[in-house]
């Protein structure tokens, strides 16, 4: 019975195919722009560092004035000065691990002037930094614990600086200058699959850091701070100056700036952070700062990109334009659908007399109803596809040629999840709109349409 | 007319009626809302610069060599950057047209509660005027010896200043401008006013709030290590890209400075708009083909209520019907479920409006567009119906006496 | 009443012209009940389609009420449709969706006549078929006789100058048929000239005045006096 119906169904898919193509291409259209939106979106809300998104907290605590606004949701939250943020690595804290991180533009240059210098976006970080976050290396391994200590002057480049510096051979050991800084190779990261820059709260997904120096390092010698410093009222003047020029002035002042991670392994740990957190900043309240109402936040890197992502979504007027679209399109099948089984009355009231049964007729044209939402799927899929090529190279043209195609094409691709999800989206909600029609055509009394009017 | 007999028709398609309504609803929805955040988005888009763009080239450099004496290398650069055939004039300049950051406040008396004037402030030599070709409304340029040279941590306020011809409407209105002071920060030495020139560009900031024109010309070179010195340079006609290379040459003549970028100001001016431009043209695509989506599945539609009502076409055109009347009662039938769906669309978008000035935070939806919408949205159906109505005009009404 | 003159009509198709009618020479009195007959494929429906100014013809020239139709175009056409001929089909032609009272409004409508005058009408029209219970009905929730008395409510509701009734009784059994035939003769009796297509000779003998069609050729047969006339040009 199966294959008869499906022979039927396939026949009836043929009879005028200019309806069917029609049907398909109203879904097919629908359906890409939908999971054009949808892909774009997935990638930018994709979990980063997946496996560890549950032992990674962000540290946060509230140290401003008495009369600043008050923050009560973590993606608002500000961050460490850089003297809490050091005190509460050295604590006896329940965490394994902890690293800071706050962003520097330096250039890049060599002793000999052989090479243009170089702007790169940098991270400045302490060791921890890369066990923590798994960061694979091409080539050498991250500085040491002593190199922390004693702002040992060494650099950890990207494949991309690497690349672009020394012409991508192994440059471990080789000398370079930050600024005016002689500095070694000490490592070079290979592509590292991040998905998003989470560590800097950036969530960017095209743009990557170019190299990797240690705090320590970045404190002796000034490196400038690329950071919004979130000042008391009176001092904000000087944020300018300390900014640039007196790194030690600011890391006395009461300026946040500084982002702490700490890995903490076990969920319980975590309630036992939060009482370290309370227990530090009673303590400094003691010494008169924190004039607050207590305010921490301790939050797993998971539920920071929750967070995140919910804040992020919906703000794109494209994200809800689309279901919009689709839900036309859909409108639009569902009419030739009615359209091309009202011809079919008379066929279908014959069958009726002929001894068909309602569940007979019912398989039958669900069958090519899912033949076609399957066609409409894969004709979506394409459709997305070239809407993705379409927008990745938008995104290009807005950034002003200053992201490549290459470091884009993993926020703009389709993989096997999204393509099941558009044939799946098709097949159902062709179905769904298919009820009716198909409820219609299988009532049709037998015969009824077959005598003369 | 026959709005009876179609309302009746309707209650029979009960299903088609709705389909085509819902297509205008939800049709008409998207489309009033990408146009009226695709106009939203194009206001103050592509505004006059003021300023001949194409020829005058701005490089952003920065010396990382805190051992470089920058008032020295700000003065080479200059020379070198002159004697390159083809440069007309050149200053040293810290805000770039059309690029712009934060806005900076202006007083007009020193108090406490003095109200702030959102400007740009635009640090040139005496060149800089030449650079931009400004030209002179009122008053005079500045000269080169009132030109404030220093460390920009501790150089003074100018005391003098110009202001573009906006900025002048705004602060005096029709009053002149001339020998007025102004505040340029709180708790400072004020300066004078000696000079209104003609507009031009800022950058997107002062753009978006509709203060695009709104700058002050500072009489005044700063320095300092790990910031500028930014130059602009006008060129022949056409020589922009033509001279990218020497000027870069120039500049690397002084080791320990990077040099981030040169461009022409054109681009720069292209990368303020992008963003904006490239979303709206997207919506706009997106409700285009939309609305042509529709139109061809209420066509569709309508062909096939056609179909299967020959026989009913036949028998009014039997009756006495004109070829008009058949016609009419398909445009009549679809504009009443149109208005339907153009009801239902309304409110549909004042929801959506509302939800998103919730999320966005300001409100961007306008009436006229809206109505705009609502029209084309009925005139296009009208269309759509046109042609399949056209042809069940055609029906013969001979078909009632051959045999159903 | 009703005049043709040498009318003919052809069917042309790119191979072949088909003969319909040929030189059709007709002349129908007011207050005539013409029965009008002949084998399927003669012509008949032609007639009829010509008659009824459903279709045009190529030659030769039609008065109806005095007026010529040759050259008028749709419009015009549609309007002397309207006014002077009421038509009961075979298959009734009623409009599923309206009720019984818009169905034979439609006319009506186009007649571009007011509200009222239109409800008086349409109210006598249906009392005279005796249907004036069911106005609200839907046509399909009539019995094929009933269908058939609504098509001749509509059809007189304009009062026509002459009715053109195509098999009126063809979908009827015998029952239903003799009511129809009756409220024809009715209707013919109180003036409205008929013209009435079938096959049936039984009916065809309870006209006045009987047309054969053959082969796309008129006969003209005079019941009353049984002589019969061929007419060719």
């Amino acid at each position: 019975m199966f294959a008869y119906n499906f022979q039927l169904a396939m026949r009836s898919i043929r009879q005028r195919k200019y309806l069917t193509v029609l049907m398909v291409m109203a879904i097919g259209i629908g359906i890409g722009l939908l999971i054009t939106v949808q892909t774009m979106a997935y990638h930018n809300q994709k979990m980063p560092l997946a496996h560890k998104a549950n032992d990674i907290y962000f540290i946060q605590a509230d140290n401003r004035e008495l009369g600043a606004e008050p923050i009560v949701q973590q993606p608002y939250m500000i961050y460490l000065t850089h003297r809490d943020a050091k005190n509460l690595m050295q604590g006896e804290s329940p965490a394994t691990a902890h690293t800071t991180v706050w962003k520097s533009d330096i250039i890049l240059n060599s002793l000999s002037q052989e090479i243009r210098p170089f702007r790169s976006a940098t991270t400045v970080t302490n060791s921890s930094f890369f066990s923590m976050f798994d960061v694979p290396f091409l080539y050498g391994a991250p500085w040491g614990a002593q190199s922390d200590i004693n702002a040992a002057p060494v650099i950890v480049l990207t494949k991309e600086s690497n690349e672009l510096l020394f012409g991508g051979e192994n440059s471990v050991g080789k000398q370079l200058r930050i600024n005016e800084h002689a500095v070694t190779v000490v490592g070079v990261i290979d592509t590292w699959d991040i998905k998003r820059r989470f560590y800097d709260e950036s969530y960017s997904t095209s743009r990557h850091d170019t190299a990797f120096i240690s705090d320590s390092f970045a404190i002796k010698n000034n490196i400038m701070r690329n950071e919004r410093l979130g000042c008391l009222p009176e001092n904000r003047d000087k944020r300018g100056y300390w900014r640039t020029n007196d790194i030690q002035g600011l890391i006395n002042s009461e300026c946040n700036f500084v982002r702490l991670w700490a890995q903490i392994d076990d969920e319980s740990n975590a309630k036992e952070y939060e009482t370290y957190l309370v227990n530090y900043v009673n303590s400094q309240k003691e010494l008169g700062r924190f004039p607050r109402e207590m305010n921490n936040f301790v939050t797993s890197l998971h539920t920071m990109v929750t967070l995140a992502n919910e804040l992020r979504s919906g703000n794109d007027p494209l994200s809800f334009i689309a279901p919009l679209f689709f839900i036309v399109c859909l409108l639009n099948a569902i009419g030739i659908l009615l359209a091309k089984f009202m011809r079919k009355t008379g066929e279908v009231s014959l069958r009726r007399a002929l001894g068909a049964n309602k569940a007979m007729l019912m398989n039958q044209y669900l069958l090519e109803i899912i033949v076609i939402g399957v066609m409409g799927g894969i004709v979506g899929c394409v459709l997305a596809y070239l809407g993705l090529q379409g927008m990745m190279r938008v995104m290009v043209y807005q950034s002003d040629y200053s992201v490549s195609i290459e470091n884009l094409r993993h926020a703009f691709s389709l993989d096997f999840w999204m393509i099941s999800k558009a044939v799946v989206i098709s097949v159902i909600s062709t179905v769904i709109v298919g009820l009716y029609p198909i409820w219609r055509i299988v009532n049709i009394a037998p015969a009824s349409q077959l005598k003369s009017q | 007319m026959e709005i009876r007999p179609i309302l009746l028709s309707m209650k029979h398609n009960k299903f088609l009626s709705m389909v085509i309504s819902l297509q205008v609803m939800l049709t008409v929805t998207v489309l009033a809302l990408a146009v009226s955040i695709t106009n939203q988005t194009l206001s103050q888009w592509n505004m006059p610069s003021g300023l001949d763009h194409d020829n005058i080239v701005s490089v952003r450099t920065q010396f990382f060599d805190p051992t470089v004496n920058l008032e020295q290398a700000i003065i080479n650069d200059v020379n070198r950057i002159k004697k390159i055939p083809g440069v007309l004039s050149v200053t040293p300049n810290k805000e770039i047209p059309f690029d712009a950051g934060r806005p900076s406040r202006v007083y007009l008396d020193s108090g406490e509660e003095a109200e702030g004037h959102n400007t740009n402030f635009f640090d040139m030599d005496e060149n800089g005027p030449t650079v931009l070709g400004l030209k002179l409304i009122a008053g005079r340029f500045y000269q080169a010896n009132e030109v404030i040279r220093g460390q920009a941590s501790d150089v003074n306020s100018p005391s003098v200043v110009m202001i573009s011809e906006d900025m002048a409407n705004e602060l005096f209105g029709q009053e002149s401008a001339l020998g007025k002071t102004l505040y340029l920060s709180k708790g400072n030495n004020p300066a004078q006013i000696i000079g209104v020139y003609s507009n031009f560009m800022n950058g997107e900031r002062l753009n978006g709030r509709g203060k695009s024109y709104h700058s002050v010309l500072r009489p005044t070179v700063n320095w300092a290590h790990n910031a500028n010195p930014n130059y602009l340079i006008s060129v022949e006609k056409g020589a922009g890209p033509r001279l990218f290379d020497p000027i870069q040459e120039a500049l690397y003549q002084i080791p320990g400075r990077y040099i981030y970028g040169i461009e022409r100001l054109t681009r720069t001016q292209k990368r303020m708009y992008d963003g904006r431009g490239s979303q709206g043209a997207i919506l706009l695509v997106v409700s285009i083909v939309l609305v042509l989506i529709a139109s061809f599945g209420i066509a569709g539609l309508v062909s096939f209520l056609i179909t299967q009502r020959r026989q009913q076409i036949g028998i009014r055109r039997a009756l006495g019907g004109t070829k008009w009347s058949v016609v009419r009662y398909f445009i009549v039938e679809n504009s009443i479920l149109t208005l339907a769906g153009l009801a239902g669309g309304l409110g549909l978008t004042m929801t959506f409006a509302y939800i998103m000035a919730q999320n966005i935070g300001e409100s961007f939806l306008q009436f006229d567009v809206l109505l705009g919408c609502l029209a084309f949205v009925w005139i296009i159906n009208i269309c759509a119906v046109w042609l399949p109505a056209r042809r069940a005009a055609q029906i013969s009404p001979a078909i009632v006496t051959r045999g159903a | 009443m009703l005049k043709m003159q040498n009318i003919s009509k052809i069917f042309r198709t790119e191979l072949i012209e088909t003969h319909a009618l040929r030189d059709v020479n007709l002349h129908i009195k007011k207050g005539e009940f013409v029965s009008i007959t002949g084998p399927s494929g003669s012509g008949k429906t032609t007639f009829l389609n010509l008659a009824g100014l459903l279709e045009t013809f190529e030659e030769g020239d039609y008065f109806l009420d005095g007026v010529n139709v040759k050259g008028m175009n749709d419009n015009q056409i549609s309007a002397l449709r309207n006014e002077k001929i009421g038509f009961v089909f075979q298959s009734f032609n009623l409009i599923p969706d309206l009720p019984l009272f818009d169905n034979v409004d439609v006319p009506l409508r186009y007649r571009g006549l007011n509200r009222k005058e239109r409800k008086e009408r349409i109210e006598h029209a249906l009392e005279t078929v005796g249907l004036s219970a069911r106005m609200q009905h839907l046509p399909t929730q009539l019995s094929g006789g009933q269908q058939q008395r609504v098509a001749i409510a509509r059809a007189i509701a304009g009062e026509p100058a002459f009715l053109l009734a195509d098999e009126p009784t063809g979908n009827l059994d015998s029952m239903m048929a003799h009511s129809v035939m009756e409220l024809l003769e009715d209707i013919n009796k109180q003036g409205t000239t008929i013209i009435m297509v079938t096959h049936d000779d039984q009916l065809a003998k309870r006209a006045g005045r009987n047309i054969q069609i053959f082969d796309g050729q008129v006969s003209d047969i005079n019941l009353d006096s049984s002589d019969v006339l061929v007419k060719r040009a």
